[in-house]
């Protein structure tokens, strides 16, 4: 599938086929897409495990719904994507050691002043960085726990935008949900027997979508002028109707919701599945 | 059954799921007989026994363990079962009482 069209298919999917298993291979392409994600510093913080429903024992997979509050979706996907930021994986140490890896694989430049020794002085002493760099010696010297950990969540958020549309591209339904709410993460942790520094972020449900894989449409958008400025704030970035045009020709702007028979669709699917309308 | 769709507990459940779903009157009928079967075993009218699953969670969980020995009064299929306990979870839903759905497994 073409990128804009993966990107304009994408649907939270909470429909899914319970009884179709989804291919392993497909789960590695995946998590091998991700594996690519950009990511500053090279940090990589996001881990993965990957939990398919129907292996795991009544009692733990009780207890994995139960961190999600027995979310329909999650109880009817039948592959979990728990993903974690890896605190650990957002340390300054860890940026230290991944940039000077950049600089000796040539992808940080030392013309623009990347090297071991800027990169130790800004980040272990916090001395200034020289211009050209960024201000590491501020945003990572002396970076406390709470702040790597907001980096490995934010960056592992970015890499789970990427998963769902690395599934979309293997044509599976998915959707990211709660892993568990903060009573429930120990329990989460026990279960996966995932370490101690991770923190969950997402639980990517995966499996073929039992529901319409447009899911009904797009979803509504805020309009792109309020969303979008040229310059400064105040000045919205003008929307060209040519491009839009071809965006729709290329399937990235495709039909919104609510499309016609969406209830009825619904209806006939709680009544498959066995959920009360 | 008239005096079932004077309860608001009824008419909130009715209204709200024909704001998106419209079921045909038969099924309906249907329905409405089955949570009069159950509100029967209960000895209670449907108002009365949305007001004590809000009220009280361990109540709401009661209901719902005593709906499963209601269902296999009526029926040895599970399946059957199955649907007959969503028609009165829904009933639940739909009144502001969360009950646990799953969809049907078989021997889950």
């Amino acid at each position: 599938m073409d990128f804009l069209e993966v990107v304009g298919s994408r649907r939270s999917i909470r429909i899914f086929k319970p009884w179709e298993q989804v291919e392993k291979e497909k789960i590695q392409r995946i998590l091998e897409v991700v594996r690519l994600t950009t990511c500053p510093g090279n940090l990589q913080p996001w881990r993965a495990i990957v939990v398919e429903r129907d292996k795991l024992s009544k009692e733990d997979r009780e207890t994995l719904l139960a961190c999600d509050n027995y979310q329909g979706a999650h109880v009817n996907a039948p592959v979990w994507i728990y993903w974690f930021a890896d605190v650990e994986g957002s340390t300054a140490d860890t940026f230290r050691t991944r940039v000077h890896d950049l600089v000796d694989l040539g992808a940080l430049p030392t013309f623009y002043g990347w090297t071991h020794e800027t990169i130790d002085s800004a980040i272990v002493k916090g001395e200034t960085a020289p211009e050209g760099m960024p201000a590491i010696h501020s945003l990572i010297h002396g970076l406390p726990r709470e702040a790597a950990e907001a980096v490995a969540r934010q960056e592992t958020v970015g890499a789970c935008a990427v998963a769902v549309l690395a599934a979309v591209n293997e044509g599976l339904g998915t959707c990211l949900h709660m892993a568990a709410s903060a009573e429930k993460t120990p329990d989460l942790h026990a279960v996966l027997n995932a370490p101690e520094g991770w923190v969950p972020v997402w639980c990517q449900l995966v499996g073929y979508p039992a529901e319409s894989p447009d899911g009904g449409g797009q979803r509504p958008r805020l309009p792109f002028e309020t969303l979008y400025y040229d310059g400064a704030y105040g000045k919205p970035f003008a929307r060209n109707a040519e491009v839009v045009e071809k965006l729709e020709e290329e399937k990235l702007l495709q039909e919104e919701m609510p499309k016609p028979g969406r209830f009825e669709e619904l209806k006939h699917l709680a009544r498959m599945l066995g959920f009360p309308l | 059954m008239n005096d079932l769709k004077s309860c608001p507990s009824v008419q909130k459940w009715i209204e709200n799921v024909n704001r998106y779903y419209n079921l045909s009157d038969e099924e309906w009928d249907s329905r409405l007989q089955t949570l009069a079967d159950f509100c029967r075993s209960e000895e209670k009218d449907p108002d009365t026994v949305i007001a004590e699953a809000l009220a009280d969670r361990g109540e709401k969980v009661d209901f719902i363990r005593r709906l499963k020995k209601f269902v296999k009064t009526q029926t040895s299929n599970p399946r059957v079962g199955h649907d007959l306990e969503n028609i009165v979870r829904s009933f639940f839903i739909h009144n502001g009482a969360r009950v646990v759905t799953r969809p049907y497994r078989g021997d889950a």
